[in-house]
């Protein structure tokens, strides 16, 4: 592709006081990678040469841009289509400046309008992050109570509040856990969800808290661990048990509710 | 100024781990009229900040909390025996500040903002609780639609949205580094 832009910024000439692709323009190198993403680039481009942004002189700007991405070793496929596009971009306003028109352009008909549009905003947004990474460097450095664990206040606490985003990611976690279990085995034994359910009431009674990702692990089958997560649910679903997780990817702990009103079909 | 009722506050402030609002506080003081609480938590704010202090009453997140002052960081964790936490990546910052300005938004607004996909972006941020899904919007392919949390303002310590850094901060910004480089 750099080679037909190369034949479009040169119907261009009389403009070629921009630096060659092939030389650094002013000898240091920049990696790529330090970029956040084209536009990025561009505005650090334009910075550079002093340009107004509102009248970007695209055929030498472009040849930058395209200089950057030559000397660029390593490839990225996700990195590289983005930067691509703002190339591809830049030459097809190259393309629309270039038509002949019977009438001049409207300050608003300018094809470079979308581009400086994006760069304008883009521009902001990196401003506007710059003064919120000062707030996060002096908030970070200040403690709040909210790091402690909560206080395990057992019957207070209401039952588990998660998204399904974390319920899922527990589960995962746990599966994974479990991964050296061969799962292309089918075992014939069943594990009937009543005959956990009780165990794991049992236990609770026994131990008055239990640590579930532990009890998971110990299962000897993943059918059986497997089984045992259903029932945390139905349990925590018919009010039995609380949970609570403290944070994503912690344990979660586990205790019977004090309440009286207990289901019948668990007792 | 009321000291017992200064007293008061600065107890319930301690004892919450979130926030405590306004209106927390006055459906615990029975009777007692706004502008007086509020005058109240003024005052606990000025105190935190005279040296000599260890802890400041500030206010972020819709309320008021206490927290450790920035000198101590590092005997903090220390004590704790906790990691220093980690400032977001410059693409996690980036795509924050795209949604803090443009909320409600979908990944591909997002994404146009910044020129670079942000699908890898958001997926930290959800898990920093930073930002929330609100729902999904009435477009082709129901795109997720993303907003800044509660969490996001006690992260950057501002008490609500408006609290952001206005156009007018942002665009002198932009004056002084044309400054530096001209």
């Amino acid at each position: 592709m750099p080679e037909s832009s190369d034949e479009i910024l040169a119907s261009e000439g009389a403009e070629a006081a921009a630096p060659a692709a092939e030389a650094p323009p002013d000898g240091y190198q920049v990696r790529l990678d330090v970029f956040e993403g084209p536009l990025d680039l561009l505005l650090f481009l334009i910075r550079k040469k002093k340009i107004d942004i509102h009248d970007i002189p695209i055929a030498a700007i472009t040849r930058d841009y395209l200089g950057y991405l030559e000397r660029k070793t390593e490839i990225n496929l996700d990195r590289e289509a983005e930067f691509v596009f703002i190339a591809a971009l830049l030459i097809y306003i190259k393309s629309q400046m270039l038509l002949p028109r019977e009438t001049d352009l409207a300050e608003s008909d300018d094809p470079r309008r979308v581009l400086v549009d994006r760069l304008l905003e883009y521009e902001k947004v990196k401003a506007a992050c710059s003064l919120l990474r000062e707030r996060e460097d002096v908030q970070i450095l200040q403690w709040k109570r909210d790091f402690l664990p909560p206080l395990p206040g057992e019957s207070d606490l209401e039952p588990l509040e998660l998204s399904s985003f974390d319920l899922a990611e527990s589960f995962f976690r746990m599966m994974k856990r479990r991964e050296a279990d061969d799962t292309r085995i089918i075992r014939g034994r069943e594990v009937p969800v009543e005959a956990k359910m009780k165990e794991l009431v049992t236990l609770l009674e026994e131990r008055h808290q239990i640590d579930f990702l532990e009890y998971f692990e110990s299962s000897p089958s993943l059918e059986e661990a497997l089984v045992s997560f259903f029932c945390l649910l139905e349990l925590i679903k018919s009010r039995v048990a609380i949970a609570v997780q403290d944070a994503l990817f912690q344990t979660i702990r586990v205790w019977l509710r004090k309440d009286p009103h207990r289901t019948a079909a668990h007792e | 100024m009321n000291e017992s009722l200064k007293a008061l506050v600065e107890a319930l402030v301690f004892v919450s781990q979130e926030p405590v609002t306004l209106a927390d506080l006055q459906a615990v003081a029975e009777g007692v009229p706004a502008e007086e609480i509020q005058a109240v938590l003024d005052e606990l704010v000025r105190e935190g900040e005279a040296e000599g202090r260890g802890i400041h009453v500030i206010r972020a997140g819709g309320g008021w909390l206490f927290s450790t002052k920035p000198a101590h960081d590092r005997e903090v964790r220390r004590l704790l025996q906790i990691e220093r936490k980690h400032r977001l990546s410059s693409a996690g910052l980036e795509t924050l500040a795209a949604i803090a300005y443009r909320q409600p938004v979908t990944q591909s607004e997002i994404s146009a903002i910044r020129g670079v996909d942000s699908t890898g972006a958001l997926k930290t941020l959800l898990e920093k609780k930073l930002i929330k899904i609100v729902g999904r919007k009435k477009a082709p392919g129901n795109p997720l639609v993303y907003r800044t949390s509660d969490e996001f303002l006690l992260y950057l310590g501002l008490d609500s949205l408006d609290g952001l850094p206005s156009e007018a901060e942002i665009a002198k910004i932009l004056e002084e580094e044309k400054a530096v480089e001209a």
